[in-house]
């Protein structure tokens, strides 16, 4: 995957973010949804590469060239997912529809007051997990990000609920892993996201759509570290007030040899990446990451790999 | 180079074998030089490693709520302050 997204996905999405964050508060979700056609519209006019960004992923999952209605509907899903963040982090839970697979998995352990690591994805929504907190109880979440690079988007929702930035352990610090390793060891859920790769650190090779891809190996490197239970995490957003959430174990340790640490990171990160396909597959909307994924812009036209199978 | 006291040597050796740095001796790590990114390139993984070492070597262990880390890591010096600190 590319270092793209910086550099577009936060610029577009925050204008966005203000006005769905006032619609969202100030009018409520009925009439808060129906303006989000004329959002949808706006950005399908304005924003071309997400656009571009778009059509290029859906015509992968799809498997058919994706259209502009395609598009549009990428579009709606994501602000969609975007207002109802509003309402997850003021706490309004009611309004949502959610349907949890293997939740128990993860009660378990927090029954016994150990930690684990959830590796989820820009696929859906991971602040839905939010939601299993009114569920069941009070999840002890740890987000593993950069938050300068999410910077508007925290500070929002900051402004909506003060302890988002408590539950956020900023990557790329001296002391981001002693934290997480404390966190872990305390019993907290430590949140991290494997589709996107950093400007630093060491990135691995997997297939994902059939297509060399780039992963960081810092989820999989982390989650070895911190010696915990590691499981997938995907929020799905379904249309609607509905939402669904896969919970699968993933590993119980990722025991990573010496001698074959390169080996092993990139076996298990392909793992990761094939149900990250797989559910990207089943809800291809649900992809947020409207930028040049695979890099294929600033390629030379003869790599593009979009002219055939590669293999 | 600058001249580093034997309590820094003692911890630039410990850096170096907690960290297997094969291109660095403990005689090359700089006091004043950061120890992170630009100086001596270490990222939070041997930051990980280095805070469970100095727990197994000087029973000290690191916290990350109540010090500042990024401080503590900052250079050479700065790590063998705290852990004079702190034995």
């Amino acid at each position: 995957m590319s270092k793209d997204w910086k550099a577009h996905q936060e610029r577009g999405s925050n204008i966005m973010l203000h006005v769905i964050r006032w619609v969202a508060l100030h009018l409520g979700r009925g009439p808060a949804r129906s303006l989000l056609y004329p959002i949808t519209l706006y950005f399908l006019l304005t924003a071309s590469s997400q656009r571009r960004a778009s059509r290029e992923f859906l015509s992968l999952a799809l498997n058919r060239p994706a259209n502009l209605r395609d598009v549009a509907r990428h579009i709606h899903t994501f602000a969609s997912t975007i207002l109802d963040r509003v309402y997850m982090m003021t706490d309004r839970y009611d309004c949502f529809d959610l349907t949890i697979n293997n939740h128990e998995l993860i009660a378990e352990l927090l029954d016994q007051n150990k930690g684990c690591v959830l590796l989820g994805s820009h696929l859906g929504s991971f602040e839905v997990l939010r939601i299993t907190a009114v569920v069941r109880r009070e999840l002890p979440v740890k987000i593993l990000m950069y938050p300068q690079h999410n910077e508007m988007m925290v500070r929002i929702l900051s402004e909506l609920n003060p302890s988002l930035s408590e539950n956020i352990i900023p990557l790329g610090q001296p002391d981001t892993l002693i934290r997480a390793k404390e966190s872990a060891a305390s019993g907290s859920i430590i949140g991290m996201l494997g589709d996107r790769v950093a400007d630093s650190g060491k990135t691995v090779t997997c297939q994902f759509f059939d297509k060399p891809t780039t992963f960081s190996q810092g989820p999989i490197l982390f989650a070895s570290l911190l010696k915990v239970p590691v499981f997938l995490f995907f929020g799905l957003y379904k249309g609607g007030n509905r939402y669904e959430i896969h919970i699968e174990p993933f590993a119980d340790q990722i025991p990573l040899t010496r001698g074959s640490r390169e080996k092993d990171i990139q076996e298990w990160t392909q793992r990761y990446a094939a149900r990250l396909e797989h559910f990207a597959r089943s809800a291809p909307y649900n992809w947020f990451n409207f930028y040049d994924y695979w890099n294929v812009h600033q390629r030379p036209v003869e790599a593009n790999p979009q002219d055939g199978v590669p293999g | 180079m600058d001249n580093i006291s034997p309590s820094e040597l003692e911890v630039a050796k410990l850096i170096v074998e907690t960290l297997n740095l094969e291109d660095t001796s403990a005689e090359e790590i700089e006091s004043q030089a950061p120890l992170f990114r630009d100086g001596l390139g270490l990222d939070s993984i041997d930051a990980l490693e280095l805070s469970l070492g100095i727990k197994q070597q000087y029973g000290i262990q690191l916290k990350a709520d109540d010090e500042n880390i990024t401080e503590i890591f900052s250079s050479l010096a700065s790590l063998t302050r705290f852990i004079q600190d702190n034995r």
